[in-house]
Parts: C-alpha cells; structure tokens; sequence
C-alpha cells in the first residue's frame, strides 16, 4: 500500500503547554486507522493539523509537517485540501430547517465552481451515496429530525460526495447507542477508503481498526495493531486504572475491561480525580 | 415544474401586478384607461402623466428594491450569522446613518438633497466599521452581532445627545427621517439602489454554496474549504452597502429584513439560492403594499413607512413567539 500523508516531527504548543509533542506516523492508502486516548490527550488537535484546519500549521506555534502525497499540506489550497479530506464533526449546529438533501449538496462545494448550479450527475452522485448508508428514503427529511446515529450516516454520505481519498471523524460513536454505534462504525469500515477517526471506546477501536495510534498528553505512546496497543500495562498508565486483555471469544476482537483501583498508586489519581 | 419554481413563478406575477396596482393609488383622481394611455406614451391629460411618471412609478419602484434589498439583507445576514433574528438593524447600521444624518441636518442647514443621504450612507459605513473592527480585535468574528448590538446604542445616544441641544428644526427633521418614508424619492434613487442591488445578488449567487456550508456550522464549512471569515466579511460588507443606501433615500424601515426570510424559510427553503430570490420577491410585494397603506390610509396626510413596518413587524414577531411556544 502507497504512503498518503507523512506526518513528522509534529509539535504544538500553546502558552507553554503543550498540545502535541514530536508526532510522527505514516498513513497508508485503505487503512483503518484509530486514535485513542484520555480526554484533553490532544486527539482532536491531530485531526485538526492534519486536516490544516485555519491553516493552523501556518501559525507559530506548530512545527513540523504534514505531507500529502509526499507535498506539503501547507501547500495545498483550502479547496484543494477539501477535495482530499472529508470532515465528519462531533457537533453539528444548525438552527434552520436543513433538509438531508440541503445537507448533501454541501458535499459538492469542493468540486463546484462559483454560479454553478446542481446537475443531473449530482443528483445521481447524492442518491447513490444515501444508498450506501441506508438512508435512500431520507431525501426530502429534515436532518434535524433524524436521530443521531442517522445524522452520522447522513455526514458520512455527504463525505462520500465529496469523493474525498481521507474520511476523517471526530468521535463518531458519541451520543449514540450500541446499535447505531455498532452500524456507523460498520459502515465506516465497508466504504474501502481511508479512514483516521478518534474514539473514546476502546473496545469499539479495537474492533473496527486496523491499527491504533494511543495519545498521551500530546504524546504518541504506541501505533500498531490493536492488540500491540491495548496492552494492559500501557492503558493503565495512560489512564490510571488498572486493566485486563482478552480476545472476544465471538469476534476474535482484543478486548480490555477496566476495574476500579485497590492498589495505591493507581487510587491516588482516581481519588484525586473523583474529588475534583 | 417543481414546488418551488412555481411558487417563483407566481411571486414574480404577484411582484408585476402589485407594482401597477400601486401605480393607480395617490391623491390626484387618475382613472385606469388614463392610467394605462400614460403608460403607454398616448396621455391626453399632462397632468396625469406627470403625476404618473414623476411621483407614482419613481415611488412604486423606490419600494420594490427597497423591499428587495432590505429582506435580502436580513437573509444574508441570518444565514452567514446562523442567527434567525440577524437584521442590517442590529449591525448599528442604521443607527450610524441616523447619526449622519443628524450630523448634516445640523450642521448644513441647506443642500440637505445631496448632503443627507451621503451623510447617511457615510455613517451607516463608519458603524460598520467599527463592528467589524470590534469584532476582529476580539479576534470573535461570531460575536459580530454583540458587537453590533453596543455600537448600536453607542451611535443612538450620540445622536439623541446631539438632537437635544440642536436646533429645533433641524431635530424635528431628523426625526421625521427616521421614521422612514418614500415621499420624496426620485427615479435616480431608483437607479442607485438598483445598481447595489444587483451587484449584491450577483455577488450572493456566485458564493450561495460557501454561504449554505456555513448553516452545519463554521467547522464544517472549513472543512468544505471556505474561508469563513472572509466570507462572512464580504457578505456584511454587501448588507452594508445594500442597507446604507437604502436608509440613506428613505430613512429608517425596520423589521423587513426579520420578518420577510422568515416567512421565506417556512415557504420555500432555508439554502440561501432560494432564500434570496424568495426574500427578493416576497419583500418587494410587502413594501409595495406597505407604501400603499402609508399613502392612502389617512385623508390629507401621509403616514412615516417605518412606523407601519415596525407595527406590523412587532405583531408578527409575537405571533412568531406564540406559534414556537405552541409546538415546543
């Protein structure tokens, strides 16, 4: 598989804090790829450099690069980045009456010039990819009716639009319940492109990725597959509770439970955290 | 033909037809055949043609792009500021003219035709400038409209200051122009407002996919690859422009910009292609009728524009308010 984006020697730092600490990895073209770690461990910063959002690697404070296709990212027009990255956020807030298709046709903009109006192809391109996310009825819906894990799909769709090379999500689970999570994710993994998405549930992680990249305050701790990441002694480091490896007996899956603390070292972070 | 294209259709008719039903009332006695001869060069009574091509079509055209630009402005501002209750009011915009207008009205007693509205449109810019500048110095352009909202009242109690220690004339002047009125617009206000006009639609329909990208939110729009402030800048930029030289001919008219997309929303669509052209038409025929109801209500006089709008636009709103607390 062909190297995509080369991120290295990758540094933010913020009034002194630092946000992201000498990041260096490779993404390859098809990989699954999971970013986990504890809140505040800078998961949705990497997106943000990788995506150049703000052009934030312009700015002072970031160092290192980002490269696309062996150039830089920084090289890359806002246009241009967006015809390679399609973003599903976490939160959407729009106040209007938006209907799924007003949604949709937003994922045309990348490849639209100014004056230009929808043809026929785009209405084609649209409901071909509601289609793939199940949701073909949903057109004329309002899309803030729908219900979360059908929200998800609608972005997911909108990327597909985009025809973008790299899906890119923040947290797609939240908010959702098992059933949906399990279907988003699912989905995800089906659509054959490249996907760099944050998840806070590490079982989920496990198994619908191909490889783990675990994030440390602002630190990459280990990238591999994930049962060389979710190693008992690396998560109860980063996430101060003790923990166990097993395989799901149905999936084949590593799974990990956590339990809560008896020995001291890891209860003093817990209380501490507990007293806040 | 699909849903919206009709109701297009039959706004355009509804825009045509408003405007020569309003050419055929005011107080001089012009029947419909005269009217009509007029309007088509064979007028046998000089009077009615002056009448005609001098004070009603200059006034009736005066209130379709007024209406067009000041509902266009409102849908603009709403959908880059994601805010339903966004108006070129609450951007200090019209406070800033009324205190160039002031201003001239105090300190140029005469050639007040020329040195009004420029004074107008001066401050409906300067306000704007300071929003902006507010708001770029907070390095928040989402808090444009908090922003707005203080520079508003900062230019109002300037004005109100400078009004209570001029001269009597000159305050009672200003205050007439305030309340909005089309009595004394000519086929060049016409033209200018036009132009603006057009350059704005054009601009609106050029960028109307980056402006509905922003409704998901600036992040999403980001990652479309707009460029949210610049473009939030540019289209406040055209609001001002529209809404300065509209205040600055006809004073102060309220509550179009509020009111007219959000009848437009529940009718047509929230994406801004059919906002726009829906406003357009829609306010259009509310300010033609509007100006009816100013010039034709009451025997000997006129009534000011912006105190119908106002009253209208405040029943509405609370029947806006009534309807939401009827569903939640």
């Amino acid at each position: 598989m062909s190297t995509l984006l080369n991120i290295s020697q990758l540094s933010w730092q913020v009034q002194n804090k630092a946000i992201l600490q000498n990041i260096n990895f490779n993404v390859r073209k098809g990989e699954v790829i999971g970013i986990i770690g504890p809140n505040g461990a800078g998961k949705t910063s990497l997106l943000r450099c990788i995506t150049n959002q703000n052009n934030i690697l312009a700015s002072t404070n970031v160092t290192g690069s980002v490269q696309l296709k062996s150039r830089a990212i920084t090289q890359y027009s806002a246009k241009e980045v967006a015809q390679h990255f399609a973003l599903v956020m976490q939160k959407n807030d729009t106040i209007f009456a938006l209907s799924v298709q007003d949604v949709m046709k937003m994922g045309l903009l990348p490849h639209k010039t100014l004056f230009s109006l929808d043809s026929d192809h785009d209405k084609a391109q649209i409901n071909l990819a509601l289609k793939k996310v199940g949701l073909e009825q949903a057109l004329h819906h309002s899309f803030n009716q729908l219900s979360g894990g059908e929200q998800q799909r609608v972005l997911i769709a909108r990327a597909l639009v985009q025809a973008s090379q790299v899906l890119i999500l923040d947290e797609p689970t939240n908010h959702l319940d098992v059933f949906y999570q399990h279907q988003v994710l699912q989905l995800v993994n089906k659509l054959n492109i490249t996907v760099i998405m944050t998840v806070h549930d590490l079982n989920l992680a496990s198994l619908y990725c191909q490889r783990l990249l675990l994030l440390n305050q602002g630190q990459l701790i280990c990238d591999g597959s994930p049962e060389e990441v979710l190693t008992p002694k690396q998560l109860s480091q980063v996430f101060g509770l003790p923990c166990q490896q097993s395989i799901d007996p149905m999936t084949g899956a590593t799974q990990v439970s956590f339990y809560l603390p008896e020995t001291d070292e890891h209860h003093s972070r817990f209380s501490e955290s507990v007293d806040e | 033909m699909n849903k919206v294209t009709t109701i297009f259709l039959v706004l355009i008719a509804l825009v045509i037809l408003s405007a020569m039903a309003a050419v055929t009332f005011g107080p001089a006695d012009i029947d419909s055949a005269e009217l009509i001869s007029c309007l088509v060069g064979s007028c046998q009574n000089q009077i009615a043609n002056i009448v005609i091509w001098q004070v009603r079509i200059p006034r009736v055209l005066v209130a379709l792009v007024a209406g067009m630009g000041l509902a266009i402005a409102g849908a603009i501002l709403q959908n880059t500021t994601r805010n339903p209750l966004a108006d070129p009011y609450l951007f200090g915009i019209v406070s800033g003219a009324g205190l160039g207008a002031t201003i001239a009205n105090i300190s140029l007693a005469d050639n007040l035709t020329i040195a009004l509205p420029l004074a107008a449109f001066l401050g409906a810019l300067f306000s704007v400038i300071i929003v902006v500048f507010i708001a770029k110095v907070l390095q928040r352009m989402e808090q444009l409209l908090l922003a707005g909202v203080a520079v508003s009242f900062m230019l109002g109690s300037i004005t109100q200051f400078i009004l209570y220690f001029g001269e009597p004339f000159a305050t009672n002047r200003v205050i007439f122009w305030l309340m909005g009125s089309l009595a004394r617009v000519e086929m060049a206000n016409f033209y200018v407002i036009a132009s603006v006009l057009i350059v704005a639609i054009v601009t609106v329909i050029a960028v109307h996919r980056q402006i509905d990208a922003l409704l998901l939110g600036d992040e999403s729009a980001a990652s479309l690859g707009v460029d949210v402030d610049k473009l939030r800048l540019l289209m406040l930029g055209i609001c001002a422009a529209l809404t300065a030289t509209i205040v600055a001919y006809c004073g102060g008219i309220g509550f179009v910009g509020l009111m007219i997309p959000h009848i437009v929303r529940q009718l047509i669509g929230v994406t801004t292609l059919k906002l726009i052209i829906g406003s357009a038409l829609i306010g259009a025929i509310f300010l033609i009728w509007v100006d009816v109801i100013a010039r034709s209500s009451l025997p000997h006089a006129e009534i000011p524009i912006g105190i119908i709008t106002s009253a209208l636009g405040s029943i509405f709103f609370l029947f806006i308010m009534y309807r939401s607390r009827a569903i939640t």
